[in-house]
């Protein structure tokens, strides 16, 4: 943190701490002028640090769709700047543009990082421009910048969106047009064989013009041979084809590229203001949809010469939207809501209502105000609840998070938007003022534990401790975050304190609720850290929090007990978050205890077995001898073939098919010995090149010329 | 909605036996090592539950190359050394369907012995078996080009002068190869595994099947037949594991990672013991149709397209005069082409 250098007081009509703690009530005049949380002073010249913002919507195809501009300058940096001071003058060139870029952003400039690159380099010495153009090349992207405002998040959501959307439209018109082209080819070489298509017309239409006159297409016809009926596509094939040919020629979720659309026939839009109008809109499609999916289904099949009438048939009369799997609607686009700015209040019902319907709306609540009124008792009530009551659903993806946070968290975002189901983006995005820019006034939320960040993810495993997370946040297992406090004290010596900023520092931040705070006296000493009063619920010390005024100098100033009420409220929510999260979770710390009483109630136990002589060893049971597989009883001097080893030449089955035979694997073995004579056995045994035929002892005894057989079988035994 | 393995349509899929990929009787002499390819791959295809419908065998000309003639399947008996180049062109075609390709000594590694080089070097994902009988039986006893030294034949009356040519050798010396296997025909549990794995390799799996010519050749292998210690059984955790049954015959075993060529090429250039197994593998090496994948679809009205504008390139216009038209569609084929060259 850097070191400031603060004078301890602020001159400002002083009040009876308790009486105020207890009432809040302070004499006329005595209400603190505009003041900075002593924590957020270091941030004060925002334009001049390098943080997130501004971002880049990149326009390119390929990487990611966001980036934040410090990120892309570290990277070209890397990539052409070498280290030590070879590279100083280039990096510290590319670093004036950065910082340039940042304050055009800031300032409310509008464009692309072409633009403001530009500007910012024409702005520098001839000798530094040529580097900035250099560090242009190598940079590679180009897109609209982005700074942190109340409209960021619609903004930045809008871009992920249609990012996500523009892929599935590539993968969905690339499937159907290979599905249509197949389609067309079976309906095409089935037209060519009719005899509509052998007729002498069609021939000669297939004949280039100034041809025609050529050749005799009646001929031609009657030479052609005729198709015979099992090779003309059965009607109820053809109609299908045709009926699914249709369907996907047709369909309106995708804008083909280059092909004229009715007015009627619109390709449909998926971005709505109110969920009513969305949610009628899916209801109005699905039935559309359903038809759509079912036409590339009997597409596929029939493409691969799967579909069975007698199977399929049935499968699809019955086929309606309770069909649709989630990867079938994860293929189409998702609808997206932008809601809470001041034209369009949300209300939380509409929007549970809706999530809980289960179908694919990405909405993106962009709170602006966390305060109802001026109660602090209602702050932040209405939009943090209705993210963990999304997060109660189940089957919805959450994420909650200030808006000042969004780019760490923008792999999240777009995890939610392929998320195949609905989805809510909570964020928090204040408007700048004139004492507070956007950007801090949403990370003086997430600090304050106002508005932490949270993700609630189904579909990153089965179990809340997969799919909640509560990353990103500042010090997630502390109650509050910490930091450390430098400043001079009277005597001008520097003073080092760590203080914690909590939601009563929050609420110092927000002119609107200022009255419920008031400076505190000088040398009035039963004061407490506001941290330590909200954990502490008595009266015996007034809580107050640093602040610094805009000369630098610090005060304390007092809050009220409905500040601190609000507070504890604040600090109760996010301890429920943290259990969520697993963070001093209730249930496992009072299993870990119990396990660890236990474990120190069998600790002395064990020590004494060990220390007695050895048991007696316990019988283990045996493990179940495998069974060796049975082989084929044979007695001696029977014949008989190995068969495994057989190579199926045929040799044998052609002396005698039904002495030997074949098995499944077509291996040859004895299938009755006696349908054969013994002269046979050896002739096969003889001709068999691998020698796996053994004839054995010959079973009729009369057989003539038996004692010469005998002698040849010899070998083979 | 997909055909994936998930879908509940594939409940519908059909089971096959041995008997649905037979096909006729073999015209092969009693004797006839094709006969145990034959068996093997038809295993191969009932074991892969592979449907006929989506199954090609392509072959060149000779003994082996009926086999496809005996198989329920799609085949194509193609002419003397080409069995490649229309497999290639089938696969290319139709990367959907499992593509076969049967050749025999003369046929690939004589007349077709261009074809095999660049089909090693494009590497599509061929299954490729060839029959190596050591002569050419189908016209009755010529040298082919794997004959022994000194084996007399029609061609060779005073014995065959040069030296036999090593398919396997040539093979590993190719660039872009990822799979090279030898097997034998007389024992088929080894055929079987390794054109099993040949299958389930994604690239051109070169199997070399040592078979025997019951007619012309009958006595050549019968030194390896009877003695087991004659053939090297290659093993290696994740390639080729014999049974107890048979490695209790075949006891003469050597562990070889498939992944090394350089010891691949040694064991490639050993005529005794035969070794048998799966000599070289590489998962890696990319597929020429991979490389080509496009995105473009190909319908009637594309190829038309493509077509005239080819055509347009070289038509002779009345009085020297070229259209606008012609120019244009001239200039779009040199992309649309896309020619090796």
């Amino acid at each position: 943190m850097q070191t400031m250098r603060m004078e301890a007081t602020v001159d400002v009509q002083a009040v009876d701490p308790p009486v105020f703690y207890a009432t809040g009530k302070q004499p006329a005049g005595a209400a603190p002028a505009r003041l900075w949380p002593a924590a957020l002073a270091p941030y004060r010249d925002l334009a001049n640090l390098r943080f997130d913002f501004p971002l880049i919507l990149t326009s390119g195809k390929a990487g990611a769709p966001v980036i934040s501009l410090s990120d892309a300058v570290n990277a070209v940096l890397q990539e052409i700047a070498p280290p030590g001071r070879d590279g100083e003058t280039l990096r510290r060139t590319v670093l004036r543009i950065e910082r340039a870029v940042r304050k055009r952003a800031a300032g409310g400039a509008k464009g692309t990082l072409s633009e403001m690159w530009a500007a910012a380099a024409a702005n520098l010495e001839e000798a530094a421009r040529s580097e900035a153009q250099k560090a242009w090349a190598a940079l590679g992207l180009d897109g609209t910048v982005l700074d942190c405002h109340q409209g960021t998040a619609a903004i930045l959501m809008a871009h992920l969106w249609s990012a996500a959307q523009n892929e599935k439209a590539r993968q969905f018109l690339a499937t159907a047009a290979k599905l249509s082209a197949a389609l067309s080819g079976i309906l095409r070489a089935d037209y060519l064989r009719s005899a509509e298509g052998r007729s002498p017309q069609s021939l000669q239409a297939a004949m280039g013009g100034a041809l025609q006159s050529l050749f005799d297409f009646s001929e031609m016809s009657a030479l052609l041979p005729k198709a015979t009926a099992r090779d003309a596509l059965p009607e109820s094939r053809r109609r299908r084809l045709a009926w699914a040919l249709a369907v996907l020629e047709q369909q309106r979720f995708f804008a083909v590229p280059g092909k004229a659309h009715a007015p009627a026939n619109e390709p449909y839009g998926f971005r709505f203001d109110n969920c009513g109008e969305a949610l009628a809109a899916y209801r109005a499609r699905l039935p559309e949809l359903t038809e759509l999916v079912k036409a590339m289904a009997v597409a596929e099949l029939e493409i691969d010469g799967a579909y069975n009438e007698g199977r399929h048939d049935a499968y699809f009369s019955g086929f309606d939207a309770g069909s649709l799997r989630a990867e079938d609607r994860a293929r189409f686009p998702d609808y997206l809501l932008v809601l809470g700015d001041e034209s369009e209040p949300f209300d939380n019902t509409g929007v549970l209502a809706v999530l809980s319907s289960g179908i694919p709306l990405k909405i993106v609540l962009n709170v602006g105000d966390l305060a109802t009124g001026d109660d602090p008792a209602a702050l932040g009530v209405r939009s943090t609840d209705i993210a963990t009551l999304a997060a109660a659903l189940g089957n919805v993806f959450v994420l909650q998070s200030a808006g000042s946070n969004l780019y760490a968290l923008h792999e999240r975002l777009s995890r939610g938007l392929a998320f195949a189901g609905p989805a809510l983006f909570s964020v928090y995005a204040p408007p700048a003022t004139a004492h507070l820019p956007a950007y801090l006034a949403a990370a003086a939320a997430m600090q304050s534990r106002a508005f932490p960040a949270f993700t609630y993810d189904p579909g990153a495993g089965s179990d809340l401790a997969s799919r909640f997370s509560l990353e990103n946040n500042p010090q997630p297992e502390a109650d509050w975050t910490t930091s450390v406090l430098e400043y001079a004290d009277g005597d001008l010596q520097r003073v080092r304190q760590e203080v914690a900023f909590t939601f009563v520092d929050f609420l110092a931040c927000d002119p609107r609720q200022l009255h419920h705070f008031a400076v505190a006296p000088a040398g009035y000493d039963r004061l407490a850290p506001a941290a330590e009063a909200i954990g502490v619920p008595s009266r015996s010390a007034v809580p107050f929090v640093a602040v610094s005024d805009a000369d630098n100098r610090l005060a304390r100033l007092i809050a009220d007990e409905r500040a601190v009420d609000a507070a504890r409220r604040c600090l109760e929510k996010w301890h429920r978050l943290q259990e969520l999260g697993g963070v001093h979770n209730s249930h496992a710390e009072r299993l870990l205890e119990r396990e660890r009483k236990a474990w120190e109630e069998r600790a002395p136990q064990a020590s004494a077995a060990e220390a007695a002589p050895p048991s007696a060893p316990v019988a283990v049971a045996e493990a179940p001898v495998t069974e060796a597989p049975a082989e084929v009883e044979r007695a001696p001097g029977d014949a008989f073939i190995e068969t495994p080893r057989c190579s199926s030449c045929n040799e044998c089955t052609q002396i005698n098919s039904r002495m030997f035979a074949y098995n499944g694997d077509k291996q040859a073995y004895i299938a009755d010995v006696k349908a054969g004579s013994f002269a046979q056995l050896v002739e096969a045994a003889e001709n068999c090149q691998i020698g796996i035929i053994h004839p054995g002892k010959p079973v009729n005894l009369a057989e003539s010329g038996l004692e010469a057989l005998i002698e040849r079988a010899g070998p083979f035994q | 909605m997909t055909l994936e393995a998930d879908c509940p349509l594939k409940m519908y899929e059909e089971h096959h036996d041995l008997a649905d990929y037979q096909s006729g009787v073999p015209r092969w002499c009693s004797g006839c090592g094709d006969n145990a390819i034959l068996t093997a791959m038809q295993r191969l295809c009932r074991d892969h539950n592979l449907r006929p419908e989506k199954t090609a065998f392509i072959s060149g000309i000779g003994c082996s190359s009926r086999l496809p003639h005996y198989m329920r399947a799609y085949g194509f008996h193609s002419i003397h050394g080409r069995a490649l180049p229309v497999a290639e062109g089938v696969k290319m075609a139709r990367p959907d369907l499992d593509v076969f390709v049967v050749t025999g000594d003369g046929d690939c590694c004589s007349i077709g012995s261009a074809h095999w080089i660049h089909a090693l070097r494009y590497n599509m994902n061929l299954t490729v078996v060839l029959h190596d009988n050591h002569v050419y039986g189908l016209t009755k006893k010529q040298a082919s080009p794997t004959s022994p030294r000194g084996l007399k034949s029609n061609t060779t009356p005073r014995g065959a002068y040069l030296e036999a040519l090593n398919p396997l050798t040539v093979t590993l010396g190719v660039q872009n190869v990822s799979f090279v296997a030898q097997a034998v025909d007389w024992i088929p549990e080894t055929l079987y595994d390794i054109l099993d794995a040949a299958f389930r390799h994604r690239g051109l799996s070169f199997v070399r099947v040592i078979q025997r010519c019951s007619e012309f050749l009958p006595k050549l292998f019968d030194p390896w037949l009877r003695d087991p210690q004659k053939v090297q059984l290659l093993t290696h955790e994740g390639a080729l594991k014999p049974s107890a049954g048979l490695a209790a015959v075949y006891k003469n075993q050597l562990d070889h990672d498939p992944a090394d060529m350089n010891r691949a090429r040694e064991i490639a250039s050993l005529e005794d013991p035969i070794p048998v197994g799966i000599l070289y593998r590489n998962p890696d090496v990319p597929c020429y149709e991979d490389l080509r994948l496009s995105d473009k679809v190909r319908n009637a009205e594309t190829i038309r397209a493509g077509l005239e504008a080819e055509f347009d390139r070289f038509t002779v216009w009345p009085g020297g005069k070229r259209t606008q038209r012609g120019r244009a569609q001239g200039g779009n084929a040199d992309d649309a082409n896309g020619s090796d060259g």
